[in-house]
């Protein structure tokens, strides 16, 4: 690496937090918390807080999974093998020599956002650090026979392979589901991607996200109508890409329950970003059926109800929300508080008496520039205050500098910084699993390449130094 | 049987063993299981209908008579799927409320009246996992949380998801969908950039965030069960915040604050991290004559050039060689300027096509190219319908149904849709009866109290 490039890459010590992590005693204090609450939500605490984790056992502590993600940039496999790794599994992540490509992903393709390895100086990029979290890396060249060979030998030892790779490479390289289910009948095969392996619109080769958006009528309803100068719009982040991944991880855990409870044979799943996305795409399948609507845009609000919608305030973006006549009425009386005249508005139209009435589009606009109105004069936490004093469900839009910063996600565990051997401090979203008897948690981020080839190679197929080194020559690890 | 398979080329292996049309004639993986489904909006029916869908017995418990919130809340407020209930012929149900709660069983019961107890106490103690969203602490306040349903039934798995969760600062905050996408930071970074046009952050249209942590509330459950029946024999209590989930997904969001103290921002309908690969507008309309504003507009197509081998087919293409020689290699072309630069031109050579037209070039080319289908035209779509991920279904309750159907394929004991849902209470007899042995003349005594 060069000297310039050195110095382009951070290595400032971890900017957080800014403000300390608050304490027991801070959010339960007896002035700001009644009796009773303080001992459910202790009793809670009991059972859940991340800080027991650690001694508690794992729900999938005995399985073992091969993640072979790593042929490009589609990030399924790779998002799954982390749920599965933060419920306990032994996820062993098999890249290609040389590293994943998705290691070398880093916004604007800048390096100095990138984590430098404090052994070997390797650059690695924040997503694939954040993502491979309490996986094992090795490498394998599955391009080469004798690659192949290695991999098949792995496979008798897990119990589930997840691959992304281009539709029916795997079969054609003789390790697909077809031939690996000869080796280990016991194996659960999941084959993720974009919009699938089969079908009159298969993944192409390299096709990645938003791909799988696309397709689906997602991106062409995300966004603002054109008459408000909108256009569609891709979600920031690989949304279905991701939320597939969660999909991998259950269908994963309900063949194993069927394997080991019913019939001891493993199977053959396939899941999709696009299909995932079909599946969650709420009333727009039904609406279509109904009368022919195809689901429009509609910005920031929702069409399904009224008020449930992000607008304008004095420092950004706000979101309220109260379908129900409870909250309905609730929200204007916060209004009317310090606008009384948009309160007595609202309540005296009478195309808003009825819950029911208000979805219309002039209902809505009648209703959001009546509310924009009183939150233009307020701050995002002044509004969220004030409707939080009656129980409004409120929030502004949240950066995520701010995210970072949050004292209940702090205090929860959900943002928090790990010291990893190689990486030095690292920020990340915890576990989402919170449990009492089997807690998912976080035991290490990302890894260097081929970190675990010994560990791995050694305890599951016998390879010796010179065997390893051998392979090494090869180009094979 | 499998020699068969063996042979045939992988496609067609495919098709054959996802065939949709062969699912019943295969078994269900969690046959066997009962759960029940204390949820109301999408977060926690969801994550209990993911169950329903792979063969769990799944039994969800509504307020009487009118039901869940759900079911009341319709897009312009013009469709609905009637009746809502037995007892109120004259109002239906929203399609919304179908995403959420196929294959389930539906019972009601008003959780506060003294003799709704023990019915409830019986149904806990006849099942093996329970999901329920509620705001934290109002089941334990009804004596019906995990403290009580653990001594009820010790193998029984719990599953809780909510907004913020159960303890914390913000343990009373109430969250919706929309609400999770805000605070968790999804929304932050999706949308035109500031100062462009419509530049502001964008909401994503789905209620993505309920029902993508449904399926980690899901998958919790089914990791407890796995480990209750593989290793321990006990029940386990899950908590899952949606809005973690916003957050969880932020990919290099915060590993990059954390070091550098920048904050991930949006970029429209371009990729960070990988170029090219972007959303351009294509100049022509598919359908100019449409009366609906979003098919009139122009097309869209998503572009995927980011190898060298494929960046030199699409400049050949769009015959801008100039952006070759300046941006020859990946890490050259995904700077932001450089972006700047070459969706302008992409889109300069797309001015006069349609997205048809500009897909068919771009296939020709070698290049991957999407075009953005509108729902109408997914709905359409011979590969969602010949893959069955989009089907017309003839329900017994509501007729002619157009739905999305599973959430993924297996090939042994695939996910399968029996029905969209049913109105409330309409498995009061059969539940009540075969589940907890109550007489049909205590059903109705209970009935006319309102207790179910």
């Amino acid at each position: 690496m060069s000297e310039d490039l050195k110095k382009e890459v951070q290595e400032a010590p971890l900017l957080w937090p800014l403000t300390p992590i608050p304490t027991y005693e801070e959010v339960y204090d007896p002035r700001i918390c009644p009796e009773a609450q303080r001992e459910i939500s202790s009793t809670f605490e009991g059972w859940l807080h991340p800080k027991h984790e650690m001694a508690k056992p794992e729900a999938l502590g005995q399985v073992r999974v091969l993640e072979c993600g790593h042929g490009g940039f589609q990030i399924t496999a790779m998002q799954a093998g982390g749920y599965l790794g933060e419920l306990g599994a032994n996820v062993i992540m098999v890249e290609p020599p040389g590293g994943s490509p998705l290691r070398k992903l880093a916004a604007f393709g800048r390096k100095r956002y990138m984590f430098k390895d404090n052994v070997n100086g390797d650059l690695c990029g924040g997503t694939f650090i954040h993502e491979c979290r309490n996986k094992q890396s090795v490498t394998l060249d599955l391009t080469k026979e004798e690659g192949r060979e290695i991999l098949k030998r792995l496979a008798t030892h897990a119990d589930v392979l997840i691959e992304n790779y281009a539709p029916g490479q795997f079969d054609a390289w003789g390790i697909g589901y077809r031939q690996l289910s000869k080796i280990n009948p016991r194996l659960v095969y999941v084959w993720c991607g974009e919009k699938g392996q089969w079908g009159p619109m298969k993944d192409k080769p390299g096709e990645i996200y938003p791909a799988s958006p696309c397709s689906t009528g997602w991106c062409h309803a995300t966004g603002l109508p054109k008459a408000f100068g909108g256009t569609p719009i891709r979600a920031g982040e690989r949304a279905d890409a991701i939320i597939a991944g969660n999909l991998v991880a259950h269908g994963t855990i309900a063949a194993l329950i069927y394997r080991d409870k019913v019939s001891g044979k493993g199977q053959f799943l396939e899941v999709t970003a696009a299909e995932t996305h079909l599946r969650i795409h709420d009333y727009a399948w039904g609406w279509y059926g109904m009368d022919g609507s195809s689901k429009p845009r509609y910005g920031n609000w929702d069409l399904a109800i009224n008020i449930y919608s992000v607008n304008p305030c004095k420092d950004g973006y706000m979101m309220v929300g109260g379908g129900h006549d409870r909250l309905w009425y609730r929200i204007w009386k916060t209004v009317g508080k310090d606008r009384p005249e948009l309160e007595d508005m609202i309540l005296d139209e009478p195309t808003l008496r009825v819950v029911i009435d208000r979805v219309g589009h002039d209902q809505q606009v009648k209703t959001l520039v009546c509310l924009t109105d009183w939150m233009k004069d307020w701050t995002r936490e002044e509004c969220r205050a004030k409707l939080l004093e009656e129980e409004v469900a409120a929030g502004g839009v949240t950066f995520l500098d701010e995210v970072a910063e949050e004292p209940h996600y702090k205090y929860r565990g959900m943002v928090r910084a790990i010291e990893t051997a190689h990486y030095g401090k690292v920020l990340f979203c915890g576990s989402l699993f919170y449990a009492h008897r089997t807690p998912g948690r976080v035991k290490d981020l990302g890894r260097p390449v081929g970190y675990d080839n010994s560990d791995v190679y050694r305890k599951l197929l016998n390879f010796d130094t010179a065997k390893l080194n051998e392979l090494y020559e090869k180009g094979l690890i | 049987m499998t020699e068969h398979l063996d042979k045939l080329p992988f496609e067609e292996y495919c098709q054959t063993i996802f065939n949709k049309d062969a699912l019943f004639d295969k078994p269900e993986a969690l046959k066997g299981y009962r759960g029940l489904s204390c949820t109301q909006y999408i977060l926690g029916p969801c994550a209990a209908a993911y169950l329903a869908e792979l063969g769990a017995e799944t039994i969800k418990i509504e307020v009487p008579r009118l039901g869940e919130p759900m079911r009341h809340c319709s897009p312009y407020n013009e469709t609905w799927f009637y009746p809502v209930s037995r007892w109120n012929p004259g109002r239906g149900t929203s399609p919304a409320f179908q995403g959420a709660n196929h294959n389930e069983y539906f019972v009601t019961l008003d959780y506060r009246k003294p003799e709704a107890k023990e019915i409830f106490y019986g149904l806990v103690q006849k099942s093996d996992f329970m999901v329920w969203n509620y705001r934290p602490g109002t089941f334990d306040r009804w004596k019906i949380g995990y403290g009580a349903c653990k001594e009820v039934n010790p193998r029984i798995v719990l599953a809780w998801c909510g907004g913020f969760g159960g303890f914390g600062p913000g343990r009373n905050w109430a969250s919706y969908d929309i609400l999770g996408q805000a605070k968790g930071g999804v929304f932050s970074f999706t949308g035109h950039r500031a100062g462009a046009a419509a530049g502001f952050p964008s909401k994503h249209t789905t209620w993505i965030m309920d029902y993508s942590v449904g399926m980690l509330v899901s998958t919790g459950v089914l990791a407890g069960l796995f480990w209750r029946d593989t290793v321990s024999n006990l029940g386990n209590y899950f908590e899952c915040s949606q809005v973690q989930g916003s957050t969880r997904y932020t990919e290099y969001g915060l590993p990059l604050w954390g070091r550098t103290g920048i904050v991930r921002m949006r970029w429209g309908n371009w990729d960070t991290e990988i170029c090219v690969n972007g959303i351009c507008k294509c100049g022509l309309s598919s359908y100019p004559h449409s009366d609906h504003p979003a098919e009139k507009e122009e097309g869209y197509i998503c572009v995927t050039a980011y190898t060298d081998e494929d960046f030199a087919k699409l400049i050949n293409l769009i015959g801008r060689l100039d952006l070759a020689k300046k941006y020859a290699t990946h890490d050259d072309r995904v700077e932001a300027r450089a972006q700047e630069e070459i969706y302008p031109a992409i889109e300069e050579f797309l001015k006069d096509k349609t997205k048809e037209e500009a897909n068919r070039v771009f296939n020709q080319a070698g290049i991957i190219s999407q075009p953005l289908l509108t729902v109408m035209e997914a709905a359409n779509n011979e590969h969602w319908l010949q893959r069955g991920a989009l089907g017309w279904y003839d329900d017994p309750y509501y007729g002619d149904v157009f739905t999305q159907n599973v959430i993924y394929k297996m090939s042994e004991t695939p996910p399968r849709m029996k029905y969209v849902h049913r109105p409330v209470g309409c498995d009061n007899e059969e539940i009540y009866q075969r589940v907890c042995g109550l007489s049909l003349d205590t059903i109705r005594e209970l009935e006319a109290k309102e207790v179910i």
